[in-house]
């Protein structure tokens, strides 16, 4: 026996590769249940070890033998006067596995071997197969035992669940009623159980929507895998830029918002049979909206099945707001939590300006500290307002932490990068306690597990909006009480738990009960979009479960109308259309419009995608030098919106030049990758509405061309991309990794260093994470080619295309314009003002570039001229577009861009009034302009006038296509943007018109406008030619201001100052530059001639233009007018111009 | 694959459920020779399903079969069978235990003394 073992060893070694080889081509072949290659092979081989390992350490304590007579006796001492099973004598573990292999060629080959004997000096013998034949058995016997107990442990954890025994109950009342509201706390098992119930009673198409695209991701995981459809895709979710649904999807999760743009699409949602609105307690605005607009088509439907499910808060409100539906109520699964409240002696309370005291924080420590041995394992969940008062109190609990060792400070804020917010999951050593330090994101939104202390400051920060000066406002608020149950009940999710309130009993029962749905404290503009363009009707009349104030309505129809997206009269705009379908805010939705329009799409994609995500610019990082270094060619003084422009090319070019390394590069920046990774995909998002709504040329993707064998390539790469993902996606699942003493100390300040340190060191251990999935996904989702083009073409901006792009934001931002307040150049660099229409006093974000170079924005000194006290002549005079106006601690305006001010004003207001010679301009009610030079004057506002009705034209008609769904023909033709964009940018950039520019006061705009004025004092209201100054546009009196409004934005001669426009004295002589025409002219009658004479070449081109002809043609015949001359005694059909002409031929014969 | 799919969840389901610890799940097969299992046989007629912990579509996971002496339909959780060349449900081990190994009734052993010491704490 022992030499046939020594000689075995010469010959065969388990551990070769290609010994293994060889079994692997009779065990594991392509068509076998395991194959080579795959992940149960390697399992197998990994598991084959650890067998041979117990056998060897088995057969040397020689247990098995003694132990097998042993057995031998007892069975023959039994087994009288009953059933004989029938056993084998001696026992082998292999009897106990239900499962053989047996294949041709395994039992040739042992019979073989046998007869052969020890012949074949390679390749295995009988004793090495029968040894891999046992070892695949118990393999396969191991697997199955593993599933199987992955199976038997979910049922158990299900049937544990406090809803459980209302199973039958749920599925009853769901067939019975039209709507049913399950009410149940944390815990009870709701949200993964209710939609399986329904499932598994033979409900189909289910639909159950969350308020948050995170929950929806890990709840569609958590359903599929508990359902056994791990991989398949019955379960499925559906978030803004991905999804997992199939035509086989029986159970949807999705955001509210999209079921909300879906019933836009499918107004009955005929795709549901059942639709489930979870967390409808939350009171979220698309929650609110939802639940009317369900409440309407569940009366409509009788057989579409609604179930709101809810926290046990408030449960008779939505009850009775779908008539008295049933209300099924079940307990949650808390274990007792001990509350003590602790409220903050007069002289710890800090007043508004100054920091949080920690004192009583701390004290919280100290009493876990002493009253609970270390070895009582739980972690404390402190509940602060805000992110400032987070570091405050952290840096006072590192401290004592530090000193104590017996704590782990980790903060929690949305702000934080998600590798910081993530380590709040990792597992303290023993003997020591996580302190995490959270806002309200910890009350519902993320789930703690080990929490066992709560200490709940009673506080929190809430966003309302402020009509009145079109502000958002971060307020502190004391919080409700169903909040702090909610707080409350974070201590005792995994056992007993203790909750230390720092407000007093009665400060409690003053709370509020509930907290203030958010439909009564933000903007309600996208809302009221979405209402128009789902023909609700009027909004003040919907009926909303809890309706917001008619004032905050009306604050968002007038903000529409501003914007240009519903009309006079409220209704939708062929623009405010489109706008309601893209899901971003009505500003960023007319720049995508725009950036269309003018084929700067690709930049602006890029900007509108950075404008509608966090900063990927971490706060944390911004007082690291390291970082800002990093960060300085990044930056673009021309605004914001460029510098994240600047940093998403770069960004990109990185990816592109190296792939992998981005987390690096990242990293030194101070820059939340994950941000840039939602910014392509929403800017993917958006290019696709753009194509779908024929804003853009559909495009053939690139992707399929190539030839074959690049073709074969990419399928590789993409075949190996799609396993690292699912590699990873399996590894997810281990363990979470145990956090380090020293953890919490790094985490405040460079934070983003660390981190990297700390996954390096981990190396091996962690080393299936090294891939980085983003990057994986990223690869997956994208045509890098494509957006390396595209980013190529947003790099290599020229300063008149930057222009240009400007102009777009900044009629996207309008009215969100600020001044500069004229003693700014006086002012230190920190103390910089700006004001806004209607708040006075704000100042630049300090993460905004304009913050830290602020000269860029003030007139220079070489331009400028004093004209007096108060007044500043300059052509340079800018203006920032801004996206909001935040207030915190002070009114902060966020994401700038700056413009020139006088060419900007005029080409994007909605309201310019003008005195007689044009000389003074207010605009918007609250801007005055001053021109000295009244030649320049006119001109300038002549050519923005000609501009703007070019460019309006332009818009409407490729509005106009897409809306009839016109896919590859643009309505517009290249040419004619071109022309466009070419004269705005001579416009922009060689307008030198020295002006004075300053805010009117309240006085003055009290006795701005002239008033109405009686027909008499009007004499000029049928002057020939006044309504061909803008074709289709009727000058008429202006009711209100007075003068005469000329188009719908621009009113002249309204101002209290102005002179008769028609007085002689005004005329002077002016000779067209593209006809022979030269006479004395007013200032009215030049700008008609201008309006309608265009250069000979330009003429030419509309004509040209065969989309937009009829449209051309009539705005040509709109252009000429019947004239009665009465000199002649006849009609003509002239344009004005003509017009003029045949006034001066009279004028010259009767001379 | 979706096609696959949804042929696959059109087919009616039946479901296996143990008459011991009433632990149920629909089942796709019932017999000794899974379908694709290869050179795979099993010693006794099992309700099989597809692992549905295994992202291949092939692997199958035996959720119990009938006890060979008794006929009760059982799952294959150690607390409700045991397979000793055959399938026993846990009744009939209990009845018959004098017969088994004494490897098996070391370990059946092992375990009361263990449920029942959780039992207690
Ligand atoms: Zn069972
Ligand atoms: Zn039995």
């Amino acid at each position: 026996m022992d030499s046939d073992r020594r000689r075995d060893s010469r010959s065969w070694d388990w551990d070769s590769q290609q010994c293994r080889a060889q079994l692997d081509e009779i065990f594991f072949r392509k068509h076998d249940y395991i194959q080579a290659g795959s992940t149960e092979h390697r399992e197998f081989w990994a598991f084959f070890d650890r067998f041979q390992r117990f056998k060897t350490r088995r057969d040397m304590s020689g247990s098995s033998r003694k132990e097998g007579r042993e057995e031998e006796r007892d069975q023959r001492r039994s087994g009288t006067g009953k059933v004989d099973l029938g056993l084998p004598k001696e026992y082998d573990a292999r009897y106990r596995i239900n499962v053989s292999v047996c294949t041709k060629d395994v039992e040739e080959r042992l019979g073989k071997s046998e007869h052969r004997g020890r012949q074949r000096s390679s390749g295995p013998g009988s004793q090495e197969i029968s040894d891999c034949r046992l070892a695949l058995l118990h393999f396969l016997d191991f697997s199955q035992r593993q599933s199987f107990g992955k199976l038997a442990k979910l049922r158990r954890e299900q049937k544990n669940l406090p809803i459980y025994q209302y199973r039958d109950r749920i599925v009853e009342l769901v067939r019975l009623h039209s709507v049913v509201v399950v009410a149940g706390d944390t815990g009870c098992g709701k949200s993964t159980q209710v939609p399986q119930y329904l499932l598994s009673a033979g409900f189909n198409h289910v639909a159950c929507t969350q308020p948050r695209r995170i929950a929806c991701i890990s709840l569609a995981k958590r359903v599929s895998f508990e359902s056994l459809n791990q991989f398949g895709s019955k379960v499925g979710h559906q978030i803004r830029f991905e999804t997992t649904r199939t035509t086989a999807t029986k159970l949807l999760f999705l955001t509210e918002g999209l079921l909300l743009r879906q019933i836009q699409q499918d107004r009955t949602l005929a795709q549901y049979e059942v639709v489930i609105v979870d967390e409808v307690h939350e009171r979220h605005l698309h929650c609110d909206f939802l639940l009317g607009v369900l409440r309407s088509l569940v009366a409509e439907r009788s057989d579409l099945r609604l179930v709101l499910m809810s926290a046990t808060i408030n449960i008779k409100l939505f009850s009775d707001y779908f008539s008295s539906a049933p209300v099924l109520q079940v307990p949650g699964r808390l274990f007792p939590i001990q509350v003590t409240y602790q409220p903050i002696p007069p002289e710890e309370q800090a007043s508004r300006s100054e920091k949080l005291d920690p004192r009583p924080y701390l004290r919280i420590l100290q009493g876990i500290d002493q009253r609970y041995p270390p070895e009582e394992r739980g972690d404390l969940l402190l509940f602060l307002s805000g992110v400032a008062e987070i570091s405050t109190i952290q840096e006072a609990c590192q401290i004592y932490a530090t000193h104590t060792r017996r704590w782990i400070v980790l903060p929690l804020h949305s702000t934080l990068s998600l590798a910081q917010q993530d380590k709040v999951f990792d597992i303290a050593p023993p003997g020591v306690r996580k302190c995490i330090i959270s806002t309200n994101i910890a009350e519902t939104s993320v789930t703690i597990d080990g929490v066992r202390f709560v200490a709940d400051s009673g506080k929190v920060k809430e966003m309302s909006f402020d009509p009145k000066a079109k502000m958002q406002r971060l307020q502190e608020f004391w919080i409700s009480r169903a909040s702090s149950e909610q707080r409350k009940g974070r201590a005792g999710r995994t056992g007993p738990g203790v909750c230390y309130r720092l407000y007093a009993e009665s400060d409690y029962d003053a709370f509020a009960p509930y907290p203030v749905p958010e439909i009564h404290r933000v903007a309600l503009d996208s809302l009221i979009l979405q209402m128009k363009s789902m023909c609700l009707g009027d909004p003040l009349s919907f009926v909303f479960i809890d309706p917001p104030p008619a004032s905050s309505i009306q604050t968002a129809v007038t903000y529409l109308k501003e914007q240009g997206a519903l009309d006079s009269r409220g209704e939708l705009t062929s623009i405010g259309s489109l706008l309601a379908q893209l899901p971003v805010d009505v500003v960023i939705g007319k720049m995508l419009v725009l950036g269309s329009l003018f084929r700067l799409e690709e930049p602006m994609l890029t900007i509108a995608a950075a404008l509608s995500v966090q900063s990927p610019f971490l706060r944390s990082a911004q007082h690291n030098p390291d970082c800002a270094t990093a960060r300085q060619p990044l930056h673009s003084n021309q605004g914001d919106p460029f510098t994240l422009l600047n940093t998403f090319n770069a960004w990109m070019e990185m990816k592109g030049e190296r792939g992998g390394g981005s987390r690096k590069w990242c990293r030194r920046r101070g820059l939340e990758e994950q941000r840039l990774y939602e910014m392509v995909n929403l800017r993917r998002q958006f290019k696709e509405l753009l194509r779908s709504h024929g804003l853009l040329e559909s495009q053939y993707s690139t992707s399929s061309g190539g030839d074959r064998g690049q073709r074969r390539e990419r399928l590789t790469e993409r075949r190996k991309l799609h396993q690292l993902k699912r590699d990873h996606e399996q590894q997810e699942s281990t363990r979470r990794k145990v956090l380090k003493l020293e953890e919490g100390e790094f985490s405040s300040g460079s934070g983003s260093d660390t981190e990297g340190a700390g996954k390096g060191k981990n190396g091996k251990e962690r080393s299936g994470q090294n891939v980085d999935i983003q990057e994986v996904k990223f690869k997956l989702r994208h045509n890098i080619s494509e957006l390396q083009e595209a980013v190529t073409v947003s790099q290599d901006l020229s300063s008149r295309q930057q222009a240009l792009l400007k102009l777009l934001i900044c009629r996207g931002l309008y009215p969100q314009l600020a001044l500069p307040d004229e003693h700014n150049s006086t002012r230190k660099e920190s103390e910089q003002v700006f004001h806004t229409r209607n708040k006075q006093g704000v100042v630049i974000h300090p993460t905004s570039v304009f913050a830290s170079d602020p000269e860029v924005l003030q007139v220079p000194e070489s331009d400028t001229r004093e004209m007096g006290p108060d007044r500043v002549d300059s052509s340079k005079h800018q203006l920032l577009a801004f996206v909001t106006l935040l207030e915190t601690n002070k009114p902060y305006l966020t994401n700038c861009v700056r413009v020139p001010a006088l060419q900007t004003l005029l080409l994007v207001a909605n309201s310019i009034c003008s005195n007689a010679d044009c000389t003074r301009l207010v605009v918007d009610g609250w801007l005055e302009l001053e021109l000295r030079d009244p030649e320049a004057a006119l001109k300038t506002l002549s050519t923005a006038l000609t501009h703007r009705a070019e460019w309006e034209r332009l818009l409407l008609a490729q509005l106009g296509t897409s809306t009839m769904g016109g896919q590859a023909v643009q309505g517009v033709s290249r040419k004619v943007t071109e022309k466009l964009s070419e004269g705005l940018v001579r416009y922009l950039l060689y307008t030198e018109v020295s002006y004075s520019l300053r805010r009117l006061t309240a006085f003055q705009t009290q006795n701005l406008y002239i008033g109405p004025q009686s027909e008499s004092e009007l004499p000029h209201t049928n002057t020939p030619g006044l309504s061909a100054l803008f074709p289709g546009a009727e000058a008429k009196p202006d009711p209100i201001k007075g003068g005469l409004r000329v188009t719908s934005f621009f009113n002249y001669n309204c101002l209290a100052d102005s002179k008769d426009l028609y007085s002689e004295c005004l005329r002077t002589f002016w000779s067209c530059p593209n006809c022979d025409l030269y006479m004395p002219l007013t200032p009215l009658e030049r700008m008609q001639h201008e309006a309608s004479c265009r250069p000979a070449g330009e003429q030419q081109q509309t004509e040209e233009e065969p989309e937009s002809g009829k449209a051309c043609s009539s705005s040509m015949s709109s252009l000429t007018r019947v004239y009665h001359c009465d000199v002649c005694n006849e009609d003509l059909s002239l344009t004005s111009t003509e017009i003029l002409k045949h006034k001066r031929q009279h004028m010259f014969t009767t001379n | 694959m979706s096609n696959m799919e949804h042929t696959a969840s059109e087919a009616p389901l039946k479901t296996f459920s143990c008459q011991l610890c009433e632990l149920s799940s629909p089942f796709t097969y019932h017999g000794q020779k899974p379908p694709n299992t290869r050179a795979i046989v099993l010693l006794e007629e099992c309700f099989v399903t597809r692992d549905p912990f295994s992202p291949d579509r092939e692997k199958f996971l035996v959720l119990g079969s009938n006890c060979s002496l008794c006929g009760m339909r059982v799952c294959a959780g150690s607390d409700c069978s045991i397979f000793y060349t055959k399938r026993f449900c846990m009744r009939c081990v209990n009845k018959h235990l004098d017969q088994f190994p004494h490897q098996i009734q070391a370990e059946l052993a092992k375990k009361k003394q263990q449920s029942s010491r959780t039992a207690v704490s």
